[in-house]
């Protein structure tokens, strides 16, 4: 530890300066990260903003209606039922997975297991592979004629059970969203073993002297030491749910009747297939947005509770 | 000190330079080296988008294009080759693109409205005297690929495609199954009911469908829609915007309240709502079911998994020899883009994909060709030869129908969502004709 922390040589020799001098050096390293993100990212967003405040097709004159795509989103139920699929897959996304990847963790890293490596690696295949590949093995598995899951439960002599799951209106956005939790809850398993070897044994031992149980470890232990993966695990599972869009349109296309239908969708369908750019742009402005307030609110959550510590 | 920052900031911003300029450097070296050689033996490349991506489409356009190839020296097609979905959504942009595809398949009504309001397309109608277009197909055909030129007018005005297929939706029959159970082809929509009722007394699944993907719902209802109309007037004015006419009549409400009852009735595959459409036919072609409503555009590949086990038939009128209508028309047109430089081969391509050739072709495929075909090369009692002759018939009384989504921009969307709902009971049918007018008064 003592030995990184040292001052490294300088790659420019800049003694000389005083403090407060050349202040601007270091933003000469960043400049070329910034001139390509701000070609690539900001300036898109810029643009889509700035697209929000048009009514245009994509192709023709754009006309300028200030915030009526914003006046008119409030309005439009279509955009409300997304709002609110987008909420569910909140939990299939996060609260599900993050629990699970929880549950999976306290057993894994108890005691070491013969094959543990071998289970580890599985768990987290869902997350390796394509989401158009997890959409199509899906369609397949939950197929009411000839899927996996139906066949299986009728010669469980659970037949009554079997559904049209993806075209069913109670069942299609659970079934998306169950989908959606067996892609993510690897990934959090993974950084909360990685989080949990980080956590030094002594805390362990002592815990242990002190007579607590597997519960009481886990609570007393494990789970403060995992707080900023639980950040990480949070944000970018948070960002997953509001933005999906590649399983909603390989399993359902937004379907049945509205039911799976979600913002990134919606902006898609209005943007390519509907000609209503502008439209879309500001939908797609307010869930960026919406994405930001929660990524940041997370993140000052976090930083109350390392402080209050 | 100073120098040295300044040198390795130079250098990044020299990289960053290059970096920048590097990908616009080779278009402008293209045009430097194309006139110094001489127009004659000049190779020109014709890039073509086409949604033909099944098996037996794909076959007849890279014969098609070899040919053409052959026949034009120099000339090199640069086929890509999209699904439907895709194209829809891609070829706008591409259209707008200066050095986008010279020829491509615009879907009709909504999409190629905006590409002429855009001035993408080129107007084909100072071709017509010399490929005489206007003789191969009947002014309706044309009209399904016509727009005024400002784009406010659908289905008159300026030619902006010509379509090398033809569709009608109909019925699909196994005819083992029909022989099993001893039907016959029905003669009226009450002996087509008849017909669903007794195959699933026998325990069969009269029609197979599949709704996952949305769209296939909108046939089910429109073919129904068509047959409970009195006459195409309504249609017309509905799909080409004029008139100023009303979803909400009573023939889409029975035709709604129909489907709800053949839904009730378990007429459809069971689980309909969760199968995607090429999993639905694909369970017909392999012997499921006895029945299924939808496009001829599946002949080919039906004809190619066992097509004599397959006949087909028009949903039949409400009385015997009645009015004949049915969801028809012609498929995806190729079109030409406005700022292409080789407009003229375009048209020449355009008209090499209409020729009599490639009706044969098509024919051969087992596909619906738009040209006029010698009929006596369709063999009788077989699959495409049903198709044939339905086609001919709705052609010959003017019932060529309509795709009703094409009716405005936002019409796919709310028929195919609102067709689930009402498949699943979430809506009445006055609720559902009401839902769609609000949408088409828009």
């Amino acid at each position: 530890m003592g030995q990184l922390r040292q001052p490294r040589r300088r790659l420019l020799h800049v003694e000389g300066l005083k403090p407060g001098q050349r202040w601007y050096i270091g933003y000469l390293y960043l400049l070329p990260g910034l001139l390509i993100y701000g070609l690539f990212v900001f300036l898109p967003i810029l643009d889509t903003f700035r697209y929000s405040l048009f009514r245009w097709d994509g192709i023709s004159q754009p006309v300028f209606t200030g915030l009526g795509n914003y006046a008119a989103l409030i309005h439009d139920p279509t955009f409300l039922t997304a709002l609110f699929n987008n909420a569910v897959f909140i939990f299939f996304y996060t609260v599900l997975p993050i629990l699970l990847a929880l549950l999976l963790t306290g057993l894994m890293t108890r005691r070491p297991l013969p094959g543990m490596t071998f289970f580890r690696a599985g768990l987290f295949v869902p997350q390796v592979m394509s989401m158009v590949v997890v959409g199509v093995v899906w369609r397949w598995i939950l197929n009411p004629v000839n899927g996996p899951l139906n066949q299986l439960l009728k010669a469980l002599g659970l037949g009554a059970w079997a559904k049209a799951w993806l075209g069913d209106f109670t069942w299609a956005l659970p079934a998306v969203g169950g989908i959606g939790t067996w892609v993510e809850y690897g990934f959090c398993m993974v950084l909360f073993i990685a989080g949990v070897q980080r956590i030094e044994p002594t805390l362990y031992d002592a815990a242990r002297i002190d007579g607590a149980n597997a519960y009481q470890e886990f609570r007393y232990v494990t789970l403060p030491g995992l707080r900023s993966e639980l950040v990480v695990a949070i944000i970018t599972t948070l960002i997953a749910a509001l933005r999906v869009f590649d399983l909603v349109f390989v399993t359902t296309r937004g379907g049945p009747g509205t039911r799976t239908l979600v913002m990134a969708f919606h902006i898609w369908r209005n943007a390519f297939v509907v000609n209503n750019v502008g439209y879309a742009a500001a939908v797609a402005v307010v869930l960026t947005v919406l994405i930001l307030t929660v990524s940041v609110a997370v993140l000052t959550v976090q930083e109350r509770l390392t402080r209050e510590e | 000190m100073n120098t040295q920052i300044w040198k390795i900031f130079g250098l990044l911003v020299t990289a960053l330079l290059l970096a920048t300029c590097a990908p616009t450097a080779q278009p402008t070296a293209q045009p430097t080296t194309a006139p110094t050689e001489p127009p004659k033996a000049e190779a020109v490349t014709l890039t073509v988008w086409d949604q033909f991506q099944r098996d037996t489409e794909k076959a007849v356009i890279d014969t098609l294009n070899a040919e053409f190839e052959a026949a034009h020296p120099g000339v090199t097609i640069a086929r890509v080759v999209k699904s439907f979905d895709d194209l829809k959504v891609t070829i706008k942009l591409a259209l707008s693109d200066p050095n986008g595809p010279d020829v491509g398949q615009v879907n009709q009504g909504a999409d190629m409205r905006a590409v002429v309001q855009g001035n993408l397309l080129l107007d084909l109608t100072p071709y017509l005297p010399k490929y005489q277009w206007d003789k191969r197909f009947s002014a309706g055909i044309l009209a399904r690929n016509s727009f005024t030129a400002d784009g406010s007018q659908f289905g008159t005005g300026n030619l902006y495609g010509v379509s090398p297929t033809a569709e009608v939706v109909g019925v699909y029959y196994n005819k083992e199954k029909f022989q099993q159970l001893g039907l016959s082809v029905p003669k009226t929509f009450a002996e087509f009911e008849a017909l669903l009722a007794k195959a699933k007394e026998a325990g069969e699944t009269p029609i197979v469908f599949g709704n996952l993907d949305q769209w296939p719902g909108i046939h089910i209802f429109s073919a129904i829609q068509h047959i409970l109309l009195p006459d195409r007037t309504w249609l017309d004015n509905f799909v080409y915007g004029q008139g100023n006419v009303s979803f909400d009549i009573p023939e889409n409400v029975q035709a709604a309240a129909k489907v709800q009852e053949w839904v009730k009735a378990g007429y459809f595959t069971d689980g309909f709502a969760g199968i995607g459409y090429d999993d639905s036919w694909k369970l017909f072609a392999g012997g499921q079911g006895v029945m299924m409503i939808t496009g001829s555009w599946l002949s080919g590949d039906i004809v190619s998994t066992g097509g004599e086990k397959f006949g087909f038939f028009l949903l039949p009128p409400l009385e015997e020899g009645g009015k004949v209508l049915a969801i028809g028309g012609v498929g995806l047109p190729f079109c030409i883009r406005a700022g292409t430089k080789n407009a003229d081969l375009a048209a020449e391509y355009l008209d090499w994909m209409v020729s009599s050739r490639a009706g044969e072709l098509w024919l051969e495929k087992g596909v619906l060709p738009a040209v006029p075909v010698d009929k006596s090369k369709v063999p009788t009692g077989t699959l495409l030869g049903d198709i044939v002759t339905a086609y001919g018939v709705i052609n010959e009384a003017d019932g060529v129908g309509h795709y009703i989504d094409w009716a405005g921009p936002t019409m796919y969307d709310v028929l195919s969502a609102s067709i689930q709902e009402l498949m699943a009971m979430q809506i009445t049918p006055e609720g559902f004709v009401a839902k769609v007018q609000a949408e088409y008064a828009k």
